[in-house]
């Protein structure tokens, strides 16, 4: 029976975020076909489901879309996180295409912070149409929400608990944003391109200038939300797990990184 | 004869050992496993109208809150109308049509509930927040507690209609024979004899309505908005209706549950959450159960 050597094999579990799910899940079909290996991808809790998993050993490899953290290593001592990272992308501020059409195209971090905070609540207050923001928060353990906060506050720690309505997953987020007037949210860069009724908006610097999560923008480091994009392992990865990370570095599986919107380790031009 | 009775009373009495002491021990298991977050925050952990988990604070007010008026509104609207429904597929309709209405109920009552939740995300969000912004109601987004309450309205509707449907079949038709017979109209038989008598199988059909309403979890989370520690300044304030909310299982179907592997104290808070969730269900369940027991002796007793 075709299915036999599928049950007889262990299985490899892959769990985490939903923006490398992308990758990991089109790697897996392949492999699966190829070699025959048993694989399961799932995105149980986004990033923090993926540290979760390798902390406490129910899967082989995680998919994380920001770094492993220190408060991340101290709640599991015994465990040797491994990140392998896999290419980049950014995250993306995204509005509802009113908010857009109405005149905003470009926010400053000062801006950002005063509308995370609920001291602006319009958007007439930042150039655009005369009605109220809605943010739709990134629930916390996203790897989207860290990112972010990191940026707006320097630790997840240190930002101000707020009372947004959230919302988890990658596509969640755009549907909402998407459905609702006056919408605003923090999107994986890639997953807000070409869309007609989410538009991401730019980082106003203080000089001026307006940067938008572009690939060259995120490839050469200039936008300030790009991050990382990582398979992590409890110690280097062995065995199926080996493999399966290997045929996502390899040129097919840098290939499936471009496919899905986000940038190959080649494309990067930092450091 | 004798013998073989014997062994039937033995099995049955041990599965039924078995299930409740299944019921038992997650009761006890959720309890011994929060007992941290409960010793911690004592009585706030109900009162306190603060959860947030990166400073170890576990105050679940709001989400009792949001719970209580989701399910309250669910069971407002599935009240008359599945009711309703019972009447006119019980009392009103020719034979023939019965098994249509019946059939339709039932169908209502498969569809999985992520396809409700589905259908709330792409529609009644919409929907919701085009009535908000013609009736000039200040509500933020689709995504409000309200949205919440009449999907969760639809979904508990066959339970109660069916439910109903029980209730009223169980009442005799000489019953309604005699009460015809002594120059009632419909309606009058209907109203004086039949609804009186199906009372206490109606009042079970809503509590156990209102049990599936507070336990159903993926069309709330979708729908409810999951905002945090969101409590109005008076409980009768309509505001929080139509602005987004968090309930009991709007918060367990979230990220947390993961996070909160790996920390103890934050792990005992999500289950102490369970523990609420399971004493609230089951403490209805024996309200109705006791509720059921004195109105059929009332009922009984009747001259």
């Amino acid at each position: 029976m075709g299915l036999l050597p599928l049950l007889l094999a262990a299985t490899l579990k892959i769990n985490g975020s939903t923006t490398v799910n992308l990758v990991a899940a089109e790697a897996a079909e392949n492999l699966r076909a190829e070699k025959r290996m048993s694989i399961t991808v799932d995105t149980q809790g986004g990033s923090s489901g993926g540290i979760s998993g390798i902390g406490d050993g129910s899967i082989d490899i995680g998919m994380i879309s920001k770094p492993v953290s220190q408060d991340d290593r101290k709640k599991y001592p015994k465990v040797v996180f491994t990140e392998t990272q896999i290419g980049e992308d950014a995250v993306a501020i995204i509005v509802s295409a009113d908010v857009h059409a109405g005149g905003v195209k470009a926010l400053t971090k000062a801006q950002l912070k005063d509308i995370y905070e609920s001291k602006i609540t319009s958007w007439k207050a930042v150039g655009g149409p005369d009605r109220r923001i809605v943010f739709f928060n990134k629930e916390p353990g996203r790897g989207t929400w860290e990112v972010f906060v990191h940026w707006l506050y320097g630790h997840p720690r240190l930002a101000p608990e707020v009372k947004h309505p959230e919302v988890g997953g990658n596509e969640e987020t755009r549907t909402k944003v998407a459905g609702t007037k006056g919408a605003l949210s923090q999107l994986s860069s890639s997953w807000a391109e070409n869309q007609p009724a989410v538009k991401a908006l730019g980082i106003k610097a203080p000089d001026g200038t307006v940067i938008r999560p572009t690939n060259e923008n995120i490839a050469t480091g200039k936008y300030p939300m790009s991050r990382p994009l990582f398979l992590i392992t409890n110690g280097p990865p062995k065995g199926d797990a080996r493999t399966f990370v290997d045929f996502v570095l390899s040129p097919r599986g840098q290939e499936l990184v471009r496919k899905h919107g986000y940038l190959r380790l080649q494309d990067l031009k930092r450091k | 004869m004798t013998r073989r009775l014997d062994v039937v009373r033995l099995w049955s009495l041990a599965f039924t050992l078995l299930a409740g002491g299944a019921v038992l021990a997650m009761a006890v298991y959720l309890g011994v496993a929060s007992w941290p977050v409960l010793r911690g925050e004592g009585l706030s952990f109900l009162t306190g109208n603060d959860w947030a988990f990166r400073k170890e604070r576990f105050g679940a007010a709001a989400m009792l809150y949001g719970t209580a008026v989701v399910s309250g509104i669910a069971l407002l609207l599935a009240a008359p109308v599945g009711i309703g429904t019972a009447l006119f597929a019980s009392e009103v309709c020719p034979p023939r049509l019965r098994l249509a209405v019946k059939l339709l109920v039932e169908l209502l009552a498969g569809i999985p509930s992520v396809v409700y939740g589905l259908l709330g995300v792409v529609f009644l969000r919409t929907v919701m927040s085009d009535l908000f912004e013609r009736l000039r109601w200040d509500a933020p987004s689709g995504d409000t507690l309200l949205t919440a309450g009449v999907l969760l309205a639809v979904m508990v509707l066959p339970t109660v209609a069916t439910l109903s449907d029980d209730a009223l079949q169980s009442v005799p038709s000489s019953v309604r024979d005699a009460a015809r017979g002594l120059g009632l109209t419909r309606a009058e038989a209907v109203h004086g004899v039949v609804l009186p008598a199906a009372a206490p199988g109606l009042l079970s059909a809503l509590l156990l309505a209102l049990g599936r309403a507070l336990g159903e979890t993926i069309a709330v989370f979708l729908v409810v908005g999951r905002a945090e520690n969101r409590l109005p300044d008076s409980l009768f304030s309509l505001a929080p209706l139509v602005d987004a909310g968090q309930t009991l299982t709007s918060k367990l179907g979230g990220a947390e549950p993961t996070i909160a592997l790996g920390d103890p104290l934050h792990t005992a808070a999500i289950l102490g959450l369970g523990l609420l969730l399971l004493a609230v269900v089951l403490a209805l369940s024996l309200g109705a159960g006791a509720l059921r027991a004195r109105l059929a002796l009332a009922q009984a007793h009747r001259p």
